[in-house]
């Protein structure tokens, strides 16, 4: 036998080894992540529906507007976003590394904690103990305890990443230690500037819109292009385009990241280089979305039947166009003339939503069909839940953004005019709001069947064979795609 | 890297034919068959930055520091130059509304300059230990003459009031302007709990400032001296108090807009 084919075996053992170690910890971020964002689009398809038709549901009070949108928001950033982060990075490390994970029971008592802290924050918002600090609602008492729980969750993934022996630094992981760091730093020191220091509130104000956007651009995206960085690679079989192009779009996101977020208050009593180099930073962030986007699909052009064929290319591949996207309109929306429209407006929910679930959340999904097989050793049940899947999300957080962005210049063009009455702003952006109920209610959808999906997976019911699910029927195999060979039982038998 | 072409133990390469291979095979179909399918991560490509996504980050730049550039001083805190700020109204007002009843206009300002009466009247009109009463006061809700004087001049020696006596000292209250004495007896004499319905006009309170420079300047006014000459209506013609007026000149409003 060739020397090739036995390390390649051992390699598949040695990835397996790994995969088996860290079975439970991530598919438990999966689960309880999809779960909570499960919750987290019903809230957001209620509080999107309380926009326009305000007497729905009305009547009891934990369902109020500012009650159903913070949890919207918290939930799908803590309870879906760093918990789908979490799992993917504790799997890539340990596979980038080459090492298995030896700490699972304290990842996943720390995983518990986390889960808990989420249960927590979310009946404390819900029964109206909020904070009222965009994406920091839950109850002050919740974030130490977040904070504990994502040190004893990752702390591993960086020990495997020093510990893994020789070999230079793949690109995926400049990405996932990157974000390992920079969590930790931002959510400290917002959280500190925020709730703890005496300091002056218009500052505080200030540190909370940097934290949104420096949970934005400095975790989820880092998490995000790791995970498309290792799957396009992967999939395809052919090496990354550039690797110059990859150095420069890191440190260009490393560099320019950090300063975006503070123009949510231009006009605000602040020195004025504040929201002036917010404005500038998020422009800028196109500069990055440039060198990943053009990097990735170099790399993927020529393999677009895998494309359509599998499921994490295509889900990678749709949250990378969706970075591209959100590096325009970081630069539209930014530019003098629209800042100001922008203000007031529902415009900057558009572009959070665009980042959290067109970007971050389809790397993410992308990542979840890749991993769930090899963890659970079973195949995914169907190609159409997949198709439907990425479909309603596609089409749902599409809509979402238009609407709420073309909706939010609109309103904020009406609230310029100061002599006319308010309701004229609330009048231009309804038809806009419907949109985006409908829209919640197709990305609800689609996120059931990725929910039950994953439940039946993690139940150990996905299927047994050797063939993959792919979203491309094979004109050889036109009643099943995977064919009667592909059953693992049936080939045992013969085998015996 | 992960996926290299090396062996997986480079330490043992030796072992690596004693491998067994029925062995391995087997656990693979058992536990690791998607990782076998995997393919390998390759060695990075070494393609060089394309010109044009240099050119399309310098436009970028230049967009960044335009955007910069419009925020003139840097470490001021304003004024912020416009663009990023809404503009102002463009008649430079507020945008409250402009007109309305000459009541609401009367009562609003009156109730600003009782701030100086509370002191001691109480700022709900009840009196004080030797402070007489103002809600439900005979001498308020009486001829307009007689509370006008009471109010321009001070007052001196023992009043009686809803049946108490008090024997202190008002100080007078002038100068006012009639427009401010017009508010002041229209706020009293429509508030805590007094419910004339009528509004003292400021032609009528320029009477009043009239008929108090009759008097000996500085010369407090004693009950007597109310009642005996100044106990009647001020002249002037009554106003309805649901007329629109400008709430600046409070001139009647020809054509009244709707509230804004």
């Amino acid at each position: 036998m060739p020397t090739d084919d036995i390390a390649f075996q051992k390699d598949s053992e040695l990835r397996a080894k790994i995969d088996r170690s860290l079975r439970h910890p991530v598919m438990f971020f999966f689960a309880s992540g999809a779960t909570w964002l499960a919750l987290s689009l019903l809230l957001g398809f209620i509080s999107s529906a309380k926009a326009h038709s305000p007497t729905f549901l009305d009547g009891c009070g934990f369902l109020s507007y500012g009650r159903v949108y913070a949890a919207h928001l918290n939930l799908l950033v803590y309870g879906w976003g760093c918990q789908a982060a979490f799992g993917l990075v504790i799997w890539l490390m340990a596979r980038l590394s080459r090492k298995e994970c030896s700490a699972v029971g304290i990842i996943l008592t720390a995983g518990h904690v986390w889960n808990f802290g989420v249960l927590v924050g979310f009946l404390g918002i819900i029964a109206g103990y909020g904070t009222g600090k965009p994406w920091m609602e839950f109850p002050v008492a919740v974030w130490p305890m977040l904070l504990l729980s994502y040190l004893f969750i990752t702390v591993w993934s960086f020990v495997q990443f020093r510990c893994s022996e020789g070999g230079k630094i793949y690109v995926a992981q400049w990405y996932l230690v990157a974000a390992l760091f920079w969590f930790p730093w931002i959510f400290l020191t917002a959280h500190l500037f925020v709730f703890v220091f005496n300091g002056h509130p218009v500052m505080a104000a200030a540190v909370n819109a940097w934290f949104k956007y420096a949970l934005i651009f400095l975790f989820f995206t880092p998490v995000a292009l790791g995970t498309a960085y290792y799957l396009v690679p992967k999939v395809t079989g052919r090496p990354i385009y550039s690797y110059a192009l990859a150095l420069f779009g890191f440190w260009a996101l490393a560099v320019i990241g950090p300063w975006a977020g503070m123009q949510r208050l231009a006009g605000a009593p602040l020195p004025q280089f504040m929201p002036y180099l917010g404005a500038a930073a998020t422009i800028l962030i196109l500069i990055p979305a440039l060198a990943v986007g053009v990097n990735i699909i170099m790399t993927i052009r020529g393999h677009e039947d895998a494309v359509s064929a599998s499921p994490s290319l295509r889900f990678a591949l749709g949250g990378i166009v969706s970075f591209l996207t959100l590096g325009v309109l970081g630069l539209v929306l930014n530019t003098p003339g629209t800042l100001k429209l922008t203000q007031f407006s529902l415009t900057g929910y558009g572009y959070e939503i665009l980042a959290i679930y067109g970007f971050f959340s389809m790397c993410a999904f992308g990542g979840i069909y890749f991993i769930v097989p090899r963890i659970t050793r079973r195949e995914w049940l169907s190609r159409r839940f997949i198709s439907w899947h990425f479909w309603l999300t596609v089409y749902g957080v599409g809509t979402v953004v238009v609407c709420s962005i073309m909706g939010g210049l609109f309103q904020g063009q009406a609230q310029e005019a100061y002599g006319s009455a308010w309701m004229d702003a609330a009048t231009r952006s309804y038809a806009y709001n419907i949109g985006t109920t409908i829209a919640w209610s197709f990305i609800l959808f689609g996120s059931i069947f990725f929910l039950l999906h994953l439940l039946l997976m993690w139940a150990r019911l996905g299927r047994r064979s050797q063939h993959p699910t792919l979203l491309k029927v094979d004109d050889h195999h036109e009643a099943s795609p995977h064919g009667p060979e592909g059953d693992l039982d049936e080939l045992q038998s013969a085998e015996a | 890297m992960a996926d290299s072409n090396q062996p997986a133990d480079s330490k043992r390469p030796d072992l690596e034919e004693s491998t067994n291979v029925a062995e391995t095979h087997a656990s693979l179909i058992e536990g690791g068959v998607a990782q076998a399918r995997e393919k390998r991560i390759k060695e990075t490509g070494m393609e060089p930055v394309s010109l044009w996504v240099i050119l399309a980050s310098a436009i970028v730049l230049l967009v960044g520091g335009s955007v910069i550039g419009a925020g003139g001083k840097l470490l001021a805190y304003s004024p912020h130059p416009q663009g990023y700020i809404r503009a102002d109204f463009p008649t430079g007002g507020n945008d409250g509304p402009t007109s309305g009843p000459i009541y609401d206009a009367l009562f609003k300002r009156g109730q600003k300059l009782f701030a100086k009466c509370s002191g001691c009247h109480g700022s709900t009109g009840e009196g004080n230990a030797g402070f007489p009463p103002l809600a439900g006061s005979e001498w308020v809700q009486g001829n307009t003459e007689r509370f006008a004087m009471i109010v321009l001049n001070g007052l001196k020696d023992p009043i009686t009031v809803k049946g108490n006596t008090y024997n202190g000292s008002m100080p007078s209250q002038a100068p006012l302007t009639a427009t401010e004495l017009a508010a002041l007896m229209t706020f009293v004499r429509n508030n805590f709990g007094n419910a004339m319905g009528d509004i003292v006009t400021p032609e009528q309170a320029a009477a009043a400032l009239e008929i108090q420079k009759s008097r000996p300047a500085g010369q407090q006014i004693t009950a007597d001296e109310l009642n005996a000459t100044h106990d009647q209506m001020l002249e002037g013609d009554p106003i309805d108090p649901t007329t629109v007026v400008d709430f600046e000149t409070l001139e009647p409003v020809e054509d009244p807009p709707g509230v804004k």
